[in-house]
């Protein structure tokens, strides 16, 4: 239940990434997670908990650094993401590596997956009601502005949603492998679709499926799901070349 | 400002850090006339037009008619490669009916089909891509629409086709336009006014007064034929 959630809104939340050339972020960023995540296993609570206030603490980072140097996000994105591995494997015990790094579904509680579930529908909600705006203001910010579009408040929240989705994904997949999870979906979707609507539900349906698809193999081979969930989207975009749309 | 003044700009100033890009310029323009911008590279004809549109920041006095609506053009609108987006979606960003769409495609000699609709943009030409900018732009039938550089990357028939465009609306329609450009063509002389810039104002006035051979030569730092 909590694959197809998380699946399927990282899933569309990775087709307007992929519009926007943001699709490094949401790796970049699940790896700017990982001090939270440490913490988080240390003390023994929700990674999604640890999670979320070293993405917002990342972000915050970013967005500092960015106004104050005026350096490249790419190159602000790359020094706070590296950091932040470089400060969890400070502390992060030996035997929560791999937890950390490539998550563990099977750790996931009835709270949790309650908990999940909400918090993907809301961001999804969300996300559905200011994507033309958003691929708009890809397209052209003047011309967002000039149709009253707000973008610095439309950008703020986009990037509220990565930071929500990236926290959530990390107990499917884990840190290292998150980045995926928002992007190989939106690619295989782009692939095939003849328009936005195509683009957006095609990538939150095999985002959701891969999810499905993962956990079905973590179920049959009692191997990490993440890595399943990430193979079962790479499968999908490979067969998805075949279907190309010119 | 007088009933029939739709913009009033008086006194403006537009810097980047240092650089003063606009300096001490003052015009208006009436409700249903065409503003063609001309001036050399680098002359502050764009940051002009995105200064009127709020976009960038400003010192002195810019007046709008209460409660205008304004569609806009830009120069830079590049659709990335294999991105899904068809007309009838690029449309309904603004919630756009069918209706509109197809009268809106019209205008500019787009003729709509449900097979165009379909169409992706990054399939387009640059001049067809042009064209759907401007159905967009007047869709909504704004009373006042900006045209920033509409014929770059364009080549000479497409131009044709979309300055006739262009001028066969403004004569039905009336709306007000402000039309940045480089060229000294067919809707210069179709303007009621021509200011000519270069950080400051050149010259301002009907075609016939700006569009000489020794105003062009200090326009563009060299002579011109027409």
């Amino acid at each position: 239940m909590v694959g197809v959630f998380v699946g399927g809104v990282a899933g569309y939340l990775g087709s307007l990434m992929v519009t926007k050339r943001m699709a490094l972020v949401g790796d970049a960023l699940g790896h700017a997670a990982l001090p939270g995540i440490a913490l988080a296993l240390i003390y023994g609570f929700n990674p999604s908990w640890g999670a979320i206030p070293a993405l917002f603490l990342g972000i915050l980072l970013i967005w500092f650094l960015e106004i104050h140097t005026k350096l490249p996000m790419e190159a602000l994105t790359g020094i706070v993401f590296t950091a932040s591995v470089a400060i969890a494997f400070l502390f992060l015990p030996e035997n929560e590596v791999s937890t950390a790094l490539i998550g563990d579904i099977s750790k996931i509680s009835l709270s949790d997956t309650i908990f999940s579930v909400i918090l993907s529908l809301v961001v999804f909600i969300v996300l559905k009601k200011m994507f033309s705006k958003m691929i708009l203001t890809s397209l052209s910010e003047d011309l967002a502005r000039v149709e009253h579009i707000d973008t610095k408040k439309l950008n703020f929240i986009y990037l509220i949603c990565i930071a929500i989705v990236v926290a959530l994904g990390i107990k499917v997949t884990g840190s290292l492998l998150m980045g995926a999870l928002v992007i190989t979906p939106a690619a295989a979707a782009r692939n095939t679709a003849s328009n936005l609507f195509q683009y957006s539900f095609g990538s939150l349906i095999i985002g959701a499926i891969s999810c499905v698809l993962g956990i079905l193999l973590f179920k049959a081979f009692s191997l990490p799901a993440g890595p399943f969930v990430i193979l079962s989207a790479t499968l999908i975009f490979i067969i998805s070349l075949f279907f190309k749309k010119q | 400002m007088d009933k029939d003044i739709i913009l009033k700009v008086e006194n403006l100033n537009v810097d980047f850090g240092e650089d003063r890009i606009i300096e001490d310029l003052s015009f208006d323009l009436k409700e249903k006339e065409l503003l063609v911008i001309l001036g050399p590279n680098g002359a502050g004809k764009s940051t002009l037009l995105k200064t009127l549109l709020g976009l960038i920041p400003y010192q002195g006095k810019i007046q709008w008619k209460d409660s205008v609506h304004i569609g806009y053009v830009p120069n830079e609108f590049v659709i990335p490669d294999n991105l899904p987006l068809n007309l009838k979606e690029f449309f309904q960003f603004k919630g756009d009916s069918l209706g509109k769409i197809f009268q809106a495609l019209e205008w500019v000699g787009i003729k709509a089909s449900e097979k165009v609709l379909k169409k992706r943009l990054y399939t387009f030409s640059s001049g067809q891509l042009r064209r759907t900018l401007i159905a967009w732009a007047m869709s909504d039938e704004p009373d006042i629409i900006f045209l920033d550089e509409p014929m770059l990357f364009i080549d000479i028939h497409g131009r044709e086709t979309i300055y006739d465009s262009l001028v066969k609306i403004w004569e039905e329609k009336k709306q007000s336009i402000i039309l940045v450009s480089h060229e000294i063509g067919e809707v210069c002389k179709k303007a009621d006014k021509i200011l000519a810039l270069n950080k400051r104002k050149l010259f301002y006035g009907p075609p016939e007064e700006v569009i000489t051979p020794q105003n062009l030569a200090k326009i563009y730092g060299s002579s011109i034929s027409l």
